[in-house]
């Protein structure tokens, strides 16, 4: 008998160690699901990419579809170049389709947002390993006063 | 000259031990397990290991949940912050809290009844007459404790840090009136599987496996004296509780330091 | 094959200090041989020697036939299944109540159904007399019932060898008595070996067929009890018949008396 209640005890704690996990993965935490599963690479050049970071979300309307995956250097005119990991889920994307450096309210940490683009016969589809060449990079705030500044003074 | 000498010993001593801890693990968990007769006595441990720690675990992961909370929320106001105070009792109790806290009270109530009754196995000859009818010790005492020790610390973290964030939502929502679906979403969109609940579910299975290494050693090679099982008994929660520490340090910052 | 167990030229150290130098004895199939000697030379160690606990330095030593200090986990833990010791605490479980101790063993290394156990254990326990404690846990019982229980354990798997680590220390005269009886007819009803190690000279010599003396590493004299009780070498004089002076010392070695106690005053 003495087993049998130790049985009965052991399985209520392995219950609640899953028990546990569950609530705290499902209410608690999120997997980024755009990255979770298949994916396939973008690459897109900026002359600035601000505060963005590996891991900084890609979205669309606000809708996180991938992340950034690496950020480097290159080319002859040392090119920011940021690479993204995008869910294969959202694999429509129209050559035409801009990317641009984004911030989350005032203080905020950036992100990518991307602005798909018009389909037609003419253009093609983003592939796997292919170039975002429509960019606008990050608004850096010295840079934005200096201009104000600059214009101000034309007056 | 003769400090230095000592010093050599005591490093060569250290040394020493930690071939024989080694050699300790290897030899209890080699061989084919006979399923028929080592779940009975997994199950056993299980319960003495895991079920008894479950009150104090469940018990401190309530209040230092709702201690966050309450500290949190004072100092996250200030910047009009509130909102994340869900994320930070989450990342606070399943990177850190969780995994580091579980390892301690571990360490202190079921490392320390493992030392203490192996060791006075030792002490009382069990051990040795274990082996005399052909039962090897490691495989028949110490395997099911290191493996009841191994599985139950994880699900022991896990229900401290649910525990606590249930705490932490009791405190935050139910009395300093952070919104309730505030709290829960923006942890939520903060809290990550893979950065935050894997991790801190690695750091738990790294101090389960070390903490009852110790504590099984500790036990094994204690002088079968009364004063050498309270000194093995007080060095299996000194030891463990410095590894863990010094552990977590190194876990963390090849976590989240890169 | 007429001897169980032969010991030959051991030679074992236990850290630096040496226990034995050159020890060499025999014990025949089926005999009940008795080692006696003063306290502290080692006489638990013989027996985890014998058991493979302990590996000598050198020498040979050899349990039915096979050299136990050259054997590999496998076999060594196979032999040992053979024999069995009765350790002086009794060494029981203090987890289990008696009948399960008794069981242990079985259980352990047999596949046979519960209720054959139950009968086995059983007849063990009536064997020792202690049928009716088999419900009660090891810190419940007597000295001498633990020891008892402790011997029900060993006889479980019916062994060929039994090794007795000092049966007889710590008892009332009643259960000493007992033990004595339970050795010598479990001795003669089951066909055993047996190794008794202890230095209750009487008691042991009234169920020995042979004995051994060990003192100074080494066996100083050995024979069958009556020809050792007439013997006149003064090491076994003064051992068998308990005399605080002889070539035993009674003092553990030091400085000289005097000298130590002038230290103080200087």
């Amino acid at each position: 008998m003495e087993s049998r209640k130790t049985q009965i005890w052991v399985g209520l704690f392995v219950v609640l160690g899953v028990l546990a996990l569950s609530f705290i993965a499902l209410r608690a935490a999120s997997g980024s699901a755009a990255t979770a599963g298949e994916t396939y690479t973008l690459y897109a050049k900026f002359d600035n990419i601000g505060s963005l970071k590996v891991r900084s979300p890609v979205k669309v309307g606000g809708v996180v579809v991938g992340r950034v995956s690496q950020i480097s250097l290159t080319g002859e005119y040392y090119e920011p170049t940021v690479e993204m990991e995008i869910s294969a889920d959202y694999s429509q994307f129209s050559e035409t389709s801009s990317l641009s450096v984004l911030t989350s309210g005032l203080l905020g940490e950036q992100y990518l947002g991307l602005q798909p683009g018009f389909i037609d016969d003419t253009v093609g589809m983003l592939e796997d390993g292919d170039t975002i060449s429509d960019t606008k990079s990050a608004l850096v705030l010295e840079q934005l006063i200096g201009q104000f500044l600059f214009s101000q003074g034309n007056d | 000259m003769e400090m230095l000498r000592r010093l050599g010993k005591k490093s060569l001593d250290q040394v020493a031990g930690i071939g024989y801890a080694l050699a300790m693990l290897m030899n209890a968990l080699i061989g084919k397990p006979n399923p028929r007769k080592s779940l009975p006595l997994f199950i056993h441990q299980m319960y003495v290991v895991g079920v008894l720690s479950l009150l104090i675990i469940i018990v401190s992961g309530l209040f230092i949940g709702m201690v966050l909370g309450l500290q949190g929320y004072t100092i996250l106001v200030d910047y009009g912050a509130e909102q994340s105070l869900g994320p930070m009792v989450a990342l606070s109790l399943l990177r850190e809290l969780g995994p580091v806290v579980t390892a301690l009270l571990f360490a202190g109530r079921a490392g320390s009844a493992l030392t203490a009754e192996i060791g006075l196995m030792k002490a009382t000859e069990q051990l040795s007459s274990l082996e005399m009818m052909a039962v090897d010790p490691l495989r028949r005492v110490v395997a099911p404790r290191f493996w009841a020790g191994f599985v139950s610390m994880p699900l022991l973290a896990l229900i401290f840090s649910a525990v606590g964030i249930y705490g932490g939502y009791l405190v935050g929502s139910g009395w300093l009136g952070v919104d309730e679906g505030a709290f829960w979403s923006v942890m939520q969109s903060s809290v990550d599987w893979y950065d935050d609940l894997l991790n801190g579910v690695i750091k738990s299975i790294v101090f389960a496996f070390v903490v009852t290494w110790i504590a099984l050693y500790k036990g094994y090679r204690a002088v079968p004296t009364s004063a050498g099982i309270s000194a093995a008994t007080t060095s299996t929660v000194v030891t463990a509780s410095l590894t863990i520490l010094g552990l977590d340090f190194i876990l963390t910052a090849l976590m989240f330091g890169g | 094959m007429s001897n169980f167990v032969e010991l030959n030229n051991v030679h074992f150290a236990h850290g630096e200090r040496s226990i034995y130098e050159g020890l060499s004895l025999t014990v025949p199939k089926g005999k009940t041989v008795a080692v006696m000697g003063p306290s502290g030379i080692g006489k638990t160690t013989l027996l985890r020697l014998i058991g493979g606990q302990l590996k000598p330095t050198s020498g040979s030593i050899k349990v039915a036939g096979e050299e136990v200090p050259a054997l590999s986990r496998k076999p060594l833990y196979e032999l040992r299944k053979r024999m069995s010791m009765l350790f002086q605490s009794g060494a029981l479980f203090t987890d289990m109540s008696v009948f399960d101790n008794v069981a242990f063993p079985l259980r352990e290394h047999t596949n046979l159904p519960e209720t054959l156990i139950r009968s086995i254990v059983i007849m063990k326990l009536e064997a020792v007399g202690l049928r009716g404690a088999r419900h009660l846990m090891p810190a419940e019982l007597s000295g001498g019932m633990a020891r008892r229980a402790a011997l029900a354990r060993a006889i479980a798997l019916d062994p060929d060898l039994i090794m007795y680590d000092e049966p007889f220390a710590g008892q009332d005269p009643i259960s000493m008595g007992v033990i004595v009886k339970l050795i010598k007819s479990l001795n003669d009803s089951l066909g055993l070996t047996s190794i008794v190690v202890t230095h209750d000279v009487d008691e042991v010599l009234s169920i020995a067929d042979y004995a051994y003396i060990i003192a100074d590493k080494r066996v100083v004299a050995e024979g069958e009890p009556k020809a050792l009780l007439s013997d006149s070498t003064a090491i076994v004089k003064q051992f068998l018949h308990g005399e605080a002076d002889g070539p035993v010392a009674f003092h553990y070695s030091d400085d000289d008396f005097a000298t130590d106690l002038l230290k103080g005053a200087q």
